[in-house]
């Protein structure tokens, strides 16, 4: 399978806002000859994945027993966990398919409780917008998290730790995470199932980039980009280490995505114990080939497993379920192979 | 009772005389400086002489880049006085890094302003936060022109900002209300025409985005700015609303603007 994904490399500074810029850039080849670039007694090689991936018509309905379908498939643990559930709200529209839908989080929400979890908080740092309470209100985030009594914490306002990185993809070092990312249980990963128009797809693995605050990293998380987007994906999944992923596929976002994409109308949900095997199935549904997105593939040596042979796969064939997502545009500076 | 702006403020000093984000959070730079302005709190101001660093930014260090964003902010709250010259001077000094225009998202190259971190690229609030600072304490400050260029560059297609892009990949990009509100705070008198789509993009938009109170606390901060009397009563009344309905949920940079913008006279209100 090809797409022009496939024709990106690992660029540092190349969006980092304002202009793109290829020159001065370090790309795949330069860091594959430095590997390892992650701290191998922390990182054991990825094991077996358990991903389920179940169908949902609409966000109406029983959505929280599919929703605990899909944890059980998948053999989720929460028993007396405090799990912290990490939406996409980079920004609200209501005229597209941006964020993850609060009912959706919500049902979660609900069936983690179920799962016997001691806690459940829904958190997010916007990227975009620093106004938080205005896009969770006019997102509806505000009331669904209210309706099912689970509080909401801005994670651009949080309090903060230094952490050191365990991984090497960008020249940061440490990164300042907020304590109730780092003190929970369980962190679970709940993207919408989108394309990215720097990244290729935005699944788990980027959805993490909402963990870091703005007061930081800026809004955008402009740092961030000068140290490589996709560079820094893998450093914040290393530090942060998701638990579980779950990906919004009900609606997902095709074209010029994040932001700017259509709706597409997938009906499914990709349950996932790894989130580099989440996001290596949730692609391969997008109808993109994930060995063809570098910071999956990369990700695959480390943080989880990108391998379909290495994954116990339950619920519905991916391969029956597959969508050609039109691909996001490509600017001048991306196309750069 | 209703809730009150200064007051809820009021209630994130800590013992060391600065402001939190939330309660029972240390102190951080941002809630500090608009405490300072807002509350004209002497306190606030210790706090933020002590913190202040040697070359006169108020900076922290993120890996290999220094986040210097907030030292436009920290010059106005300090008062007049060696500290804020130190500031000033600091911040006169700097720039965000010069990137090349491409047709990915397409610029003035000309126009640098201020970014979030030293070596990173312009974006609408530090900069606005800049030239706030500049107009009002040092406004033959060549960082005046400068700033005023950047904005004119990132103004969204139509009028107002968001953080900074307006187009990308052939996409006009939006504005935001918290973002064109602190845009126009910074603007005030520097180019009427520019002034005048922001506003009326402001005077649109407010009610779309009135959920938050970062957007309206802004809002109400420009309209007062400019002038817009009429505009200002009613997004004060919305935001007293907000705030008393919801306490802005605590978070102290959104209670900060907001009683910047309630009160008797904020910075840069003619």
């Amino acid at each position: 399978m090809s797409h022009p994904f496939g024709r990106r490399a690992f660029l540092r500074g190349a969006v980092a806002g304002g202009a793109v810029a290829v020159a001065g850039g370090v790309g795949l080849r330069a860091l594959l000859r430095e590997r390892p670039r992650w701290d191998e007694a922390t990182f054991r090689p990825p094991g077996e994945a358990h991903v389920a991936v179940l169908t949902a018509s609409s966000y109406e309905g029983s959505l929280e027993e599919t929703v605990l379908d899909g944890l059980l498939a998948i053999g989720a643990d929460a028993r007396g966990a405090n799990v912290l559930l990490k939406p996409n709200l980079v920004e609200f529209d209501p005229s597209t398919a941006i964020n993850t839908e609060p009912r959706l989080i919500a049902a979660t929400v609900l069936a983690f409780r179920r799962l016997g979890a001691a806690s459940v908080v829904v958190a997010e740092g916007p990227g975009h917008r620093r106004d938080v309470q205005d896009v969770i209100t006019r997102s509806g985030l505000a009331e669904a998290v209210a309706h099912v009594d689970a509080p909401f914490i801005d994670l651009n306002a949080a309090p903060l730790r230094r952490v050191a990185l365990r991984s090497r993809y960008t020249d940061l070092k440490e990164l300042w995470l907020p304590t109730p990312v780092l003190e929970a249980d369980v962190v679970v990963s709940m993207p919408k199932m989108k394309t990215h128009h720097w990244a290729g797809v935005t699944l788990s693995l980027k959805n993490l980039f909402g963990t870091l605050p703005g007061r930081v990293y800026g809004w955008p998380k402009n740092i961030l980009h000068w140290e490589g987007i996709e560079q820094s994906i893998l450093d914040i999944a290393g530090a942060v280490r998701p638990s579980y992923a779950i990906i919004d596929g009900i609606v997902g976002m095709e074209g010029n995505g994040p932001i700017s994409g259509e709706p597409v109308e997938m009906g499914i949900l990709v349950f996932a114990d790894d989130p580099v095997a989440a996001d290596a199935i949730g692609s391969s549904l997008m109808g993109f080939d994930p060995e063809r997105i570098p910071y999956i593939s990369e990700a695959g040596l480390f943080l989880g497993q990108a391998d379909r042979d290495q994954m116990e796969q339950r619920g519905e064939d991916p391969d029956g379920l597959t969508r050609s997502f039109a691909p996001p545009p490509l600017g001048d500076g991306v196309t750069a192979a | 009772m209703p809730q009150d702006a200064p007051q809820l403020l009021a209630s994130l000093r800590n013992a060391d005389g600065g402001f939190g984000l939330g309660m029972g959070q240390p102190s951080e730079m941002e809630p500090t400086a608009l405490a300072a302005l807002a509350l004209d709190d002497v306190g606030a101001r210790g706090w933020l002489a002590e913190h202040q660093r040697e070359d006169g930014s108020f900076s922290f260090g993120v890996g290999p880049y220094v986040n210097d964003s907030m030292t436009g902010l920290g010059a106005l709250a300090l008062g007049p006085g060696q500290e804020r010259e130190r500031a000033l001077d600091r911040l006169e000094s700097t720039r965000a890094r010069h990137v090349d225009s491409t047709s990915a998202i397409p610029i003035d190259e000309s126009a640098v302003g201020w970014g979030w971190a030293k070596g990173t690229t312009s974006w609408v609030e530090p900069t606005a936060t800049a030239l706030w600072a500049l107009r009002l304490t040092r406004p033959s400050s060549e960082g005046v022109k400068d700033a005023v260029a950047l904005l004119r560059d990132r103004e969204s297609v139509g009028g107002g900002w968001n953080y900074g892009n307006r187009v990308v990949l052939g996409e006009e990009l939006p504005p935001f209300v918290q973002t064109t509100g602190i845009a126009l705070v910074g603007l005030f008198g520097m180019d009427p025409d520019l002034e005048e789509r922001g506003l009326d993009t402001l005077s649109r938009l407010w009610r779309v985005e009135s959920a938050g109170g970062l957007s309206l606390s802004t809002t109400l901060a420009a309209f007062r700015v400019h002038g817009w009397r009429q505009e200002a009563r009613s997004v004060r009344t919305a935001l007293e609303r907000l705030v008393d309905r919801t306490r802005l949920l605590g978070e102290g940079v959104a209670l900060g603007w907001a009683a910047l913008a309630l009160s008797d006279r904020p910075p840069g209100e003619d």
